[in-house]
């Protein structure tokens, strides 16, 4: 776990836990929101999130901004790591 | 006494609704049955509410209704009553739609066929063919009741019909999942932005486990009026410790349950931890948990999800599905299968037609289509259109003619659906 989070780790991991179908060649800083990330989305990976990086987000953190790309999400969840 | 009928139509839902007013605008004198109090089926008693499928895929800015006839004339009357016109989603144009709206607006539409009987409180309890005609046994409040008549539409959802008369249907072994819908006021705002924060607190309450993990299906949505939220829950429907069945009492049981005790917890969660929230509450519960699917008819042709993603187009089709599958066979939101170049799909008159039988028609989300096309045809735009088709057909048949595609079409108001094409 020394690695750094990234937006293509991100993906991945979106992909694999099916909280979202994001198409090929869909990049680090393409919309999440556009690719379907609702509400719903946004539970499922919170708790993926814990699960995966061991970071726990709280709802002060789940802005629109920090959603909007999986980079933005791996900044996120890089600095809630910490 | 046993009332004697033309068209005898199964269930009240947004099909079986299509079905009997459409039949009785054919001049059949036509008798329909329903168990609850009101009419609309999963979009009065469940609160589903938007109507999908009305309008053609396109990435163009403006709506465009899919299928002239009832499914246009229900989406008119739906603006008029709300004021609120189609919203874009996408590529996906849905109408908001209102469940008492909905109830008021079935009411007007009954009313207004003086050859329509509805029979309310009511359940068919059985079926049975005697010298070409159909027998039925109702129930109501104590009362068993029979009926005769020459076609029967089911449009029941559940194909309730098919295995009294013993005739072929099919259950698919992954159904797609419930929901439970429920009505919310008290809330002072609920700005786009703040529903992702709303998810992190119930997160929170999970984590500190106040919240069972089922509250991860919740989402809301404004209903349109002042003040008022509607919740929507999708559940496993295995909650109760059983695998999910929607025709068994049990499992439905504990699915209403279930729904009622995660929508509350959720409620109490947010009352505590969103400011804006402190004063709401739950204003309606639904009649009965939402079902997206269950038993199907194994009509005389079988609509296949290949030919929706191909967009294919019949001799005999008597109308345009054109909303994308949409699965939910999990609780974690719904999975997009789109057609190739958003193409609408005709759907067969022989989908609405079984083997055997001539004097018999089904409609709305229990035709016969496989698991994948289900997940397209059950949403109510569409079921409009099946009702309506089967409703039209069934007059025609009870009248002496020749049910066929191409007349089922001609009927007017019905007839210049191609030019939608
Ligand atoms: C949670 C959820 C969300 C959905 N979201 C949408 C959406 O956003 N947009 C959309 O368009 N669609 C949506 N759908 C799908 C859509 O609501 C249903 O598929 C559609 O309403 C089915 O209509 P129907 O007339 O075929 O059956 P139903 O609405 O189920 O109606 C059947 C009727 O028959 C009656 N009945 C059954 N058996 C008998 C009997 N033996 N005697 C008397 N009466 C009987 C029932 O009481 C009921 O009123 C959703 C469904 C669910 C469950």
């Amino acid at each position: 776990m020394s690695r750094e989070v990234d937006g293509i780790e991100v993906i991945g991991w979106l992909r694999s836990e099916e909280i979202l179908m994001l198409e090929e060649g869909f990049t680090v800083g393409d919309d999440l929101f556009q690719a379907g990330l609702d509400s719903m989305a946004v539970m499922q990976l919170v708790v993926a999130a814990e699960e995966q990086f061991g970071v726990q987000l709280q709802a002060g953190d789940l802005t629109k901004e920090n959603l909007t790309t999986a980079e933005s999400l791996a900044t996120l969840i890089r600095e809630r790591r910490t | 006494m046993i009332r004697d009928v033309d068209v005898a139509v199964i269930g009240g839902g947004s099909a079986g609704l299509a079905a009997a007013v459409m039949a009785a605008r054919q001049g059949a004198r036509v008798m329909l049955f329903e168990r609850q109090g009101f009419l609309g089926g999963m979009g009065t008693a469940s609160l589903v509410h938007t109507f999908c499928g009305l309008y053609l895929l396109k990435s163009g800015p403006v709506a465009e209704l899919a299928n002239p006839g009832f499914p246009s004339e229900m989406a008119e009357r739906m603006m008029a009553s709300t004021g609120l016109g189609p919203i874009r989603m996408g590529r996906l144009d849905v109408l908001p739609q209102h469940p008492v709206d909905f109830v008021r607006i079935a009411d007007e539409l009954v009313k207004a066929e003086s050859s329509l009987v509805v029979q309310w409180h009511t359940e068919v309890i059985g079926v049975r063919k005697n010298q070409g005609r159909w027998e039925i046994d109702w129930s109501c409040r104590g009362s068993l009741g029979k009926a005769s008549t020459t076609v029967i539409v089911d449009a029941s959802g559940d194909a309730v019909t098919a295995p009294w008369i013993g005739a072929a249907h099919e259950v698919a072994p992954r159904l797609q999942r419930p929901a439970y819908v429920f009505g919310i006021q008290g809330v002072k705002a609920f700005p786009d932005e703040r529903r992702l924060q709303l998810a992190g607190m119930l997160v929170e309450g999970i984590r500190t486990g106040v919240l069972s993990k089922a509250a991860l299906g919740l989402s809301f949505r404004p209903s349109g009026r002042p003040g008022e939220l509607f919740g929507t829950l999708d559940l496993a429907g295995e909650e109760g410790g059983s695998i999910y069945d929607p025709l068994d009492p049990v499992g439905l049981s504990a699915l209403e349950a279930e729904g009622r005790r995660v929508a509350s917890g959720a409620l109490a969660c947010l009352r505590e931890m969103a400011p804006e929230w402190s004063a709401a509450f739950i204003s309606q519960w639904p009649a009965r948990a939402g079902i997206r699917e269950s038993r199907r008819w194994v009509g005389r042709a079988c609509l296949t999800g290949a030919q929706i993603e191909a967009g294919t187009r019949f001799a005999d089709e008597i109308g345009l599905a054109t909303w994308p599958m949409e699965h939910r066979e999990n609780v974690r939101g719904p999975k997009w299968h789109f057609p190739v170049e958003d193409r609408p799909t005709g759907i067969p008159l022989d989908c609405l037609r079984i083997p055997d039988h001539d004097n018999l028609f089904v409609a709305g989300r229990c035709i016969s289509v496989d698991h994948e096309a289900q997940a397209s045809i059950r949403v109510m735009g569409t079921c409009f259109v099946t009702g309506e088709a089967a409703g039209v057909a069934a007059a025609i048949k009870a009248g002496g003619g020749d049910p066929t595609a191409s007349a089922v079409r001609r009927i007017p108001g019905h007839g210049n659906f191609s030019q939608a094409l």
